[in-house]
C-alpha cells in the first residue's frame, strides 16, 4: 500500500472525530449557553400552547410534554444528523433545513468561485510583481496585503454600490439577475447555465450582477494571496538556480516564468486553506448585495430567530469545512511526498 | 537563566518601528483618543434624536444625521467606546482562558493535553465568524455577551501559541536543571516558563486584534452585538445601507471608514512587529 | 601570453543594515588566455564576491562600487545589460558550488541546456539538442540522461551537467566557484580532471575559486591568495609551495596536513577572520600575523612586483 493511500485512510479516520467534535460544539453552544431561546423567540407573554409547541420543535420536551434530559437530547441530535436530518425550520412550515440549504447553495458557490478567481488573479499578479521587482514595488505590495486584509467587506461593497450603482448608475445595486431572465436550471450557476443554453440576455444580466460582489470579495481575499505569492517569489528569486541561469545569459522574461513555476507550490497550498475566509467573506458579501445565497439565508433566519435552521446551517458549514480541509490535506500530500510521513 | 531583562527586551524592543508600524500606532491612538474624549468632542447624546432626519454633513452636524435624527459624528466617537470596549474585554477573556490552559496543557502533557488540543483545534478550524455568530445568537445581545462570544473564538489561538512555547521551554536544559535541584512545578511555571510566554502573548495579540475588530463589526452588522440605541459602527453601517439608493452616502461612509481605520491600524502594527521579529532571527 | 582578463582596483561592497561590508577592496590582477588561476581564501575573504563581480551578478545588498574589469579589451562594468547578457554564458561561463540548487528542480536537464543554447544562437531545436547531447557526452554523461530531472542524478553528475551547460558555447573564461567543495574526494579528482581536459581541448581559461590551497597548488598554473577582501599574493604554483612570500600564505601552507611529514598536532592559524564591517586598520592581516611590524598596523601595504610575482606586504617594501 503506497504511502499516499495510508495517508488518505489516516486522514479519513481523523475526519470522523473532528466532525463529531465540531457538531457537538454546536450542540453545546445552542443548548448550554445562557439565555432561554424560547423566550427570545416568542417573548414573555406567549400563550402556553405556543411555548409547548416550540419546546417540542426544539427537542427540549417529548410528545407527552416531559422534559428530555440533556444527554438524551444530545443523542437524538446526533442520531438525526447521522440520518442526514439537519432539523426543520421553525417558521417556514417545518421545511427541512437541508432542503432549504440546497436551494440557496448554488448562488453562494457561484459567488465564491467568482470571488476566488478575482482574488487569485489580482493577488498572484501583484504578489509576483512585488516579489520580482523588490524595493518599492515590494513595499507597495506589502502595504496592499495589509490593507486589503483589514477591509470590512460590507463597507467596501457599499462604497462600490455608491459609486457604480448610485452615482454612475452603470451597474445594478444588488440581486443576482433581473427577474424574469433566469436561465433554465442545469447546474444552478446562472452564468454557466445561460452559456450552456445560449441565453445571452440571461448571461449579460447575470454578469452585470456578479461583477461588483465578486470584485468586493476578490479584493479582500487577494491580500492573502498577494502576501504568499510575494514571499514565495522572493524566496525563489534568491535561490542559486536563478543566479546560475543569469550566469548563462538567460534573459529576465524567460527567468520569470521559471521562477513562478517554482514559486507556485506554496501558493497552491495556500489556496486550499482559504475556504474559511472565502465562506466568511461570501456571507458578508451576500448580505451587502442582497445576493440570494447561504449568507443572506443565514442572516434572514437569525433575524427571524429561526434557531433550528441557524443551528442546522452552522452544522452544515462545520461539516463542509472539515471535509474540504481533509481534501486539501490529501491534495497537499499528493503534491509533496514529504508530507506523507 | 531567564531573568527579567530578557523579558523587557522582548516586550519593548528597542524598536525601530518601521514607518508602517508608526502609521498603525497613529491610527489606533487616534481611535482611542476619540473614545476617551468623546464627551468633549461632541455636544450631542448619540442615542437621542437631536436634529432633522437625513441631514447631509453641515455645520451643526459635521457628519450628518441618520433616519432617527441622531448625529453621526457623536455616534462615531461614542461608537469608538463600544468597539474598543468589546475588543478589550474579549482580548482579556481570551487571554485569561487561553493562556493558563495553554500553560497547563503544555506543561502537564499526557491525556489532558491531547484532549484539550483536540478541542482547541476543532474550535480553531471553524471559520471564526460563523462560530461567533452561533455563539452570539445563542447568548443574545449586549457588550459583555458579544465580547465573550468573540473571546471564545480566539481562545484557541492563544492556547496554541502558549502551549507551543511552554513545550519548547520545558525541554530546555536549565529547566531540567531546576527540576533536578527540586524546584516545585508551580515555581517552574511562574519563574521560568511564564516570563517567556509573555512576549508570545503580545505577538498573538498584535496579530489577531485586527481580526477581533472585524468580527465585532460583522456581528453588529448582523444585529447580534449590542442593542439598538448603543452607538456601534457595524450597526450604523447596516442601518444606513437601505438608504444608499437615495444617495444618503454619509450614513455608511463614516462608520465603515472608522472600522477600516482601526483594523488597518492594528494590522500595520502587527505587520511591523512580525517584520521586526523576523529580522532579529536572520543573521547574515 | 595574451591578456584575457584585467581587473583594476575592483571594489565590491555590501550595504547591510548593520554596516558596510567591504567584501572586495581594491583588488587588481590579470589572467592570461588559457591559464588556470586558483583563487584561494577563507570563507568571507571575498573570493566568491570577486567571481560574481566579474559578470556583475553580485546579489543585493551588494554592489560594485569601483574599479574596471577588462575582458578581451572591453570594460565589463561599463557595458549595458543587454550586451553583458550576450557575454554571460557565451564568452564567460560560471559554475557554482552546489549543483543541486544551481539547476531548476522542476525542469529536465536537457531542456535547460537547450534553452541556454537557443538564447545565444538562433538554430533549430533539433540542432540545439544535438549540441547539448554532444556537450553532455564530452563531460561523460550518456544520452539516456537527457530527459532526467536534476534530483535523479548523483552529485558528481550534476556538477558535470553544470560544467557542460557553462562550457557548451566554448567560452574563453570559466569562473568555477568552489566546484568541488560539495563533492567527495574521488569525485573531486574526476571533476578536476574534466576541467583540465576542457582547458586543453578548448583553450579555456579557468578562474578556480576555492578554500583548498592544496588543490590549487596541484591543479593551477598560478595561485592568488585573498584575505579579508584584499589580494595578498599571486605566484606561480610551484613557487608558492617552495617559497611563499606572504605570511598568510606561509601559514596556510603549514596548516595543510601532509601525509609525508606527519605531525603530532594540526597546525592552524590563530585568531579568526576580521569583522568585515570594521576591518583592522593598515594591513588587514596584522592581528594574526606572526611577522607583523609596527608599520603594518598603520599603513595598508601596496601591491609590489617581485620577479613576475605580486605581493602585498610590508616585509618586501625594503624599509619604506
Amino acid at each position: 500500500m503506497t504511502s499516499l493511500k495510508v495517508f488518505i485512510i489516516a486522514r479519513l479516520l481523523l475526519l470522523i472525530p473532528t466532525i463529531l467534535l465540531l457538531v457537538s460544539l454546536v450542540f453545546f453552544i445552542m443548548r448550554v449557553m445562557p439565555g432561554d431561546p424560547v423566550i427570545a423567540i416568542v417573548g414573555m407573554k406567549a400563550p402556553p400552547e405556543r411555548v409547548l409547541e416550540l419546546k417540542k420543535a426544539l427537542g427540549l420536551i417529548d410528545e407527552a410534554g416531559n422534559p428530555i434530559p440533556l444527554p438524551i437530547q444530545y443523542f437524538n441530535y446526533l442520531a438525526s444528523l447521522f440520518q442526514g436530518d439537519l432539523g426543520r425550520s421553525l417558521i417556514w412550515g417545518k421545511r427541512p433545513v437541508l432542503v432549504e440549504i440546497m436551494e440557496h447553495l448554488p448562488a453562494t458557490i457561484e459567488l465564491a468561485i467568482s470571488g476566488f478567481l478575482v482574488s487569485i488573479i489580482l493577488g498572484v499578479f501583484l504578489g509576483a510583481i512585488g516579489g520580482w521587482r523588490g524595493g518599492k514595488a515590494n513595499s507597495a505590495v506589502k502595504i496592499y496585503s495589509a490593507v486589503t486584509y483589514a477591509l470590512f467587506i460590507p463597507w467596501v461593497g457599499m462604497l462600490f454600490q455608491l459609486i457604480f450603482a448610485v452615482w454612475l448608475k452603470v451597474l445594478p445595486v444588488g440581486g443576482r439577475i433581473t427577474p424574469g431572465l433566469e436561465p433554465p436550471t442545469i447546474t444552478g450557476l446562472y452564468l454557466l447555465d445561460s452559456l450552456l443554453t445560449s441565453r445571452w440576455d440571461s448571461f449579460a444580466s447575470a454578469l452585470k450582477h456578479i461583477i461588483l460582489p465578486s470584485i468586493t470579495l476578490g479584493l479582500v481575499i487577494s491580500g492573502v494571496f498577494s502576501r504568499v505569492t510575494r514571499t514565495s517569489v522572493e524566496e525563489v528569486m534568491h535561490q542559486d538556480f536563478v543566479v546560475a541561469a543569469r550566469a548563462r545569459g538567460i534573459p529576465e522574461h524567460k527567468l520569470i516564468i521559471h521562477v513562478l513555476r517554482n514559486a507556485f507550490i506554496p501558493i497552491m497550498t495556500m489556496m486550499g486553506l482559504q475556504l474559511a475566509l472565502l465562506m466568511t467573506g461570501a456571507i458578508l458579501t451576500e448580505t451587502t448585495f442582497s445576493w440570494p445565497g447561504m449568507g443572506t439565508f443565514l442572516f434572514e433566519r437569525i433575524e427571524y430567530r429561526d434557531y433550528t435552521t441557524v443551528q442546522g446551517t452552522v452544522v452544515f458549514f462545520a461539516i463542509i469545512v472539515s471535509v474540504v480541509n481533509m481534501l486539501v490535506d490529501v491534495l497537499y500530500a499528493y503534491i509533496d511526498p514529504r508530507i506523507r510521513y | 537563566m531567564y531573568t527579567f531583562r530578557p523579558i523587557l527586551v522582548k516586550l519593548v524592543p528597542r524598536a525601530r518601528l518601521s514607518t508602517l508600524g508608526l502609521v498603525g500606532v497613529g491610527l489606533v491612538v487616534f481611535t482611542i483618543f476619540l473614545a476617551i474624549f468623546a464627551p468633549l468632542l461632541t455636544p450631542y447624546d448619540p442615542t437621542k434624536s437631536v436634529g432633522p432626519s437625513f441631514q447631509p454633513p453641515c455645520w451643526e452636524h459635521p457628519l450628518g444625521t441618520n433616519k432617527i435624527g441622531q448625529d453621526m459624528w457623536s455616534r462615531i466617537v461614542y461608537g469608538a467606546r463600544t468597539m474598543l470596549l468589546v475588543v478589550l474585554i474579549s482580548t482579556v477573556v481570551s487571554i485569561l482562558i487561553g493562556v493558563p490552559l495553554g500553560l497547563i496543557s503544555g506543561y502537564i502533557g499526557g491525556l489532558l493535553d491531547r484532549v484539550l488540543s483536540m478541542v482547541m483545534d476543532a474550535i480553531y478550524a471553524f471559520p471564526s465568524l460563523i462560530l461567533a455568530i452561533a455563539i452570539a445568537a445563542a447568548m443574545g445581545p449586549g457588550i459583555i455577551n458579544t465580547a465573550i462570544a468573540i473571546a471564545i473564538v480566539y481562545v484557541p489561538t492563544y492556547f496554541r501559541m502558549v502551549r507551543g512555547q511552554t513545550l519548547s521551554i520545558k525541554e530546555q536544559l536549565y529547566v531540567e536543571a531546576a527540576r533536578a535541584i527540586g524546584t516545585g512545578h508551580l515555581s517552574i511555571l511562574t519563574k521560568y516558563i511564564f516570563p517567556n510566554v509573555i512576549s508570545i502573548i503580545a505577538v498573538v495579540f498584535t496579530l489577531s486584534v485586527a481580526d477581533v475588530v472585524l468580527t465585532e463589526a460583522a456581528l453588529s452588522f448582523f444585529g447580534l452585538s449590542v442593542p439598538a440605541p448603543t452607538p456601534d459602527w457595524g450597526f450604523d453601517l447596516r442601518a444606513g445601507h437601505p438608504y444608499l439608493l437615495s444617495g444618503y452616502w454619509w450614513l455608511v461612509t463614516f462608520p465603515g471608514l472608522m472600522i477600516m481605520i482601526l483594523a488597518v491600524g492594528f494590522t500595520f502594527i502587527g505587520e511591523s512587529a512580525a517584520e521586526y521579529l523576523q529580522s532579529r532571527e536572520v543573521r547574515i | 601570453m595574451e591578456e584575457l582578463l584585467g581587473i583594476n582596483g575592483l571594489k565590491t561592497y555590501y550595504f547591510t543594515r548593520d554596516g558596510v561590508i567591504r567584501a572586495v577592496d581594491n583588488v587588481s590582477f590579470m589572467m592570461n588566455k588559457g591559464e588556470i588561476l586558483g583563487l584561494v581564501g577563507e570563507s568571507g575573504s571575498g573570493k566568491s564576491s570577486l567571481g560574481l563581480s566579474i559578470i556583475r551578478l553580485v546579489p543585493s545588498p551588494g554592489r560594485i562600487v569601483g574599479g574596471k574589469i577588462f575582458f578581451q579589451g572591453v570594460d565589463l562594468l561599463k557595458l549595458p545589460e543587454k550586451e553583458l547578457r550576450r557575454i554571460r554564458g557565451r564568452r564567460i561561463g560560471m559554475i557554482f558550488q552546489d549543483p543541486l540548487t544551481s539547476l531548476d528542480p522542476l525542469r529536465r536537464i536537457g531542456d535547460q541546456m537547450v534553452e541556454t543554447i537557443s538564447v545565444h544562437m538562433s538554430i533549430e531545436k533539433r540542432d540545439a539538442k544535438e549540441m547539448a547531447l554532444r556537450a553532455l557526452e564530452r563531460v561523460g554523461i550518456t544520452a539516456d540522461r537527457f530527459d532526467d530531472y536534476p534530483h535523479q542524478l548523483s552529485g558528481g553528475m550534476r556538477q558535470r551537467v553544470m560544467i557542460a551547460m557553462a562550457t557548451i558555447l566554448n567560452p574563453d573564461l570559466l569562473i568555477a566557484d568552489e566546484p568541488t567543495t560539495a563533492l567527495d574526494v574521488i569525485v573531486q579528482s574526476r571533476i578536476m580532471d574534466l576541467l583540465a581536459d576542457l582547458k586543453k581541448n578548448m583553450g579555456m581559461a579557468i578562474l578556480l575559486i576555492t578554500h583548498d590551497l592544496a588543490l590549487v597548488i596541484e591543479r593551477s598554473d598560478r595561485v592568488a591568495v585573498m584575505y579579508a577582501g584584499e589580494l595578498c599574493e599571486i605566484s606561480p604554483s610551484e613557487k608558492v609551495s617552495q617559497d611563499p612570500l606572504h605570511p598568510y600564505t606561509q601559514l596556510l601552507l603549514e596548516s595543510i596536513p601532509d601525509i609525508e611529514r606527519p605531525r603530532k598536532e594540526l597546525r592552524y592559524i590563530s585568531g579568526s577572520p576580521p569583522d568585515m564591517r570594521n576591518p583592522p586598520s593598515g594591513c588587514r592581516f596584522w592581528p594574526r600575523c606572526p611577522k607583523a611590524l609596527d608599520v603594518c598596523r598603520k599603513i595598508s601595504p601596496r601591491q609590489l612586483e617581485l620577479d613576475g610575482r605580486l605581493v602585498r606586504c610590508h616585509l618586501y617594501n625594503g624599509g619604506r
